[in-house]
């Protein structure tokens, strides 16, 4: 084993900013263990001021291009908060489906694109759709279904425009959700079928364990996995009981850190973690019967603090978004669909809406004056929520791995990376070419 | 068209013929003119200035991402519309094919948020359901930041970028 690494996987680009890893060890002696975060500053916060009550979801759900369904529901709910507005139950089980299409969405891109091609050994999906064409195949029909579900209930499959402040401004046919709930249950095996990948190299993922407290949502009237509503837990409350929305600032405490330019964030410890497995933690028991079975598949049980696990817990999520939502699907059909007139005034108020996007807990705070324009806003995203707890992370992870060399360092913390799937350099995108002479 | 009818049923019966999509994000600058030029192109078709529209879906693909490869299944032709680095002058609109470029975007591999839109075609390839004809039209910026808005020398050539791809729209292929 050599005695000496340095490990500097180093990316920026002019406006993106990525996560950075650096490590030095010399004569076996780590001098320097960092994940930096150089990303750009973000000026949404500074957009939204100004702008109506009704513009607010529509600019931010621009800020990410996977978890903007997420940004859209903070936000109408944070506006819904401010000005005092109800919803119907029609309404909010529309969004609680609509909601569980990012989830399947989002973790399908993460565990199928993302993770499967570490387990199997390839540099990304790219080669893996010839060496594993038929799991591949089934991970991109989920995801297809999960795209159209999205477009089906927000009018496109990113950035929604039927999602209004007080309800929808459109909604799908009855037919429309019957074939939806048609296409889920088709899925259903599918789904089966890649858990069963997965845990064929589950070995791959690495036996790590680091005691962490987990931030998520919790719903207890009625009790339901929480993803959608609920308010603030901790595995480390000790009983001093959830916390309201409204306060999560007293949750987050962010912080500014020279090593990054993304905000940090602690509350009983140093670091938390938010997240699939940050909602396992504290709502296990709540999952849904397939959902159960997935999570014993692969021996995920309550307590676990092995970060690289947070796939396993997506991949219940999906089974559980799936269960719930043909349940859901359901119990709007028994009732009947209506178009439901929305009508919202303007009115001064502060509100915060809080949802869990795909990589976790999800806040958004907004202050309006008389005329509904907004004053402040606050944004406190989940992968900034994890930065210190990836730092905590490497710091216990490359001494215990230091025997795997350079390499095999470097692409264990890779993995570690990953595995909180992060949301960086998601707002640009452009494409970046020369020109073949 | 209701925004739904695409959905599952009505979409399988359509000659799916030309998807033209615009990518981007209008809250980053410049990086918007994909999705400022759909936009442009969707309200001339609702006007019924585009002809032969009826197998042409306009498609708003924000920043892409893999779900590029569920909107391009299955269409003979994509024209795609996008924000591109290309060494060129600011405001410039090139038109390329996939065959014609190589990509030099760097990618971490740390996220999902960050794809290469030229390797989502090469697995649409791979998987047999890449339409016939790809072509990209890239659009110089002269400015990627947090505004709202394109900068002047793009907006002054709104009006070209347009009648451009209205050209390869109705081109034969």
């Amino acid at each position: 084993m050599s005695k000496n690494i340095s490990i500097n996987v180093h990316h920026i680009t002019r406006v993106e900013g990525h996560g950075n890893i650096v490590v030095n060890v010399k004569n076996g002696t780590i001098e320097q263990c960092q994940w930096q975060v150089p990303e750009a500053p973000r000026f949404f916060e500074a957009m939204v001021r100004g702008r109506r009550f009704d513009d607010i979801q529509t600019i931010v759900s621009r800020i990410c291009g996977i978890c903007s369904i997420s940004h859209s529901f903070a936000a109408i709910k944070a506006v819904e908060d401010a000005l005092g507005l109800e919803i119907t139950e029609q309404a909010d089980k529309l969004r609680l489906l609509l909601h569980y299409s990012e989830i399947m969405q989002s973790h399908t891109l993460h565990v199928g694109y993302l993770v499967s091609p570490d387990l199997f050994g390839e540099k990304s999906v790219v080669p893996l759709v010839s060496k594993a064409p038929e799991i591949v195949k089934k991970i991109i029909k989920i995801h297809r279904v999960a795209n159209q579900w999205s477009e089906l209930l927000a009018g496109r499959i990113t950035h929604p425009i039927t999602v209004i402040p007080g309800g929808f401004s459109m909604i799908p046919s009855e037919q429309q959700l019957k074939d939806l709930k048609k296409q889920l249950e088709e899925i259903v095996p599918d789904l089966a079928a890649v858990c069963e990948a997965v845990l064929s190299v589950a070995d791959k993922f690495p036996a790590f364990e680091r005691e962490t407290e987990y931030i998520s949502l919790k719903q207890d009237n009625p009790p339901l996995y929480a993803l959608f509503h609920g308010d603030i837990t901790s595995t480390d409350c000790n009983g001093d009981g959830p916390v309201p929305v409204r306060e999560w600032e007293r949750v987050a405490n962010e912080y500014v850190t020279p090593q990054s330019t993304a905000k940090w964030t602690r509350w009983h410890r140093d670091a938390f973690a938010v997240g699939a497995l940050a909602r396992f933690n504290n709502n296990a028991e709540l999952l849904s019967p397939l959902a159960k079975k997935v999570a014993d598949m692969f021996g995920l049980k309550k307590g676990n603090c092995n970060p690289f696990m947070n796939s396993v817990a997506q991949l219940a999520e999906c089974a559980f978004v799936v269960e719930n939502a043909i349940q859901t699907i359901d119990a709007l059909l028994s009732k009947g669909l209506k178009q439901e007139k929305v009508k919202v005034s303007p009115r001064a108020g502060r509100g915060s809406g809080c949802v869990e996007a795909p990589r976790g807990i999800l806040f958004h705070t907004y202050e309006f004056n008389k005329n509904g324009e907004c004053v402040a806003a606050n944004i406190c995203i989940p992968t900034n929520q994890n930065h210190a707890n990836i730092q905590k992370d490497f710091e216990k992870f490359v001494p215990e791995f230091m025997h795997l060399g350079e390499d095999g360092l470097r692409h264990g913390m890779e993995m570690l990376v990953r595995a909180y799937d992060p949301c960086i350099s998601c707002s640009t995108h452009m494409l970046n070419v020369t020109f073949v002479k | 068209m209701t925004i739904y009818s695409r959905y599952f049923r009505n979409e399988k019966k359509m000659m799916k013929q030309t998807i033209v999509i615009g990518l981007g994000n209008p809250l980053m600058g410049d990086e918007g003119i994909g999705i400022v030029l759909i936009e442009k192109l969707e309200a001339l078709a609702r006007q019924g200035k585009i002809p032969k529209a009826e197998g042409i879906r306009f498609h708003e693909g924000g920043v892409g991402g893999m779900n590029l490869l569920h909107a391009i299944a299955g269409w003979k032709r994509a024209i795609l519309i996008d924000c591109a680095l290309m060494g060129a002058e600011p405001g410039t609109i090139c038109r390329f094919t996939p065959q014609q470029v190589q990509s030099i975007k760097k990618l971490s591999h740390l996220s999902v948020h960050e794809v290469d839109i030229l390797k989502v075609i090469e697995i649409a390839k791979q998987l047999d359901e890449c339409p016939e004809q790809i072509v990209f039209f890239g659009v110089q910026p002269l400015e990627i930041i947090q505004r709202m808005e394109l900068s002047d020398v793009l907006k002054s050539q709104i009006d070209r970028y347009v009648q451009t791809i209205l050209n390869e729209i109705n081109q034969p292929f």
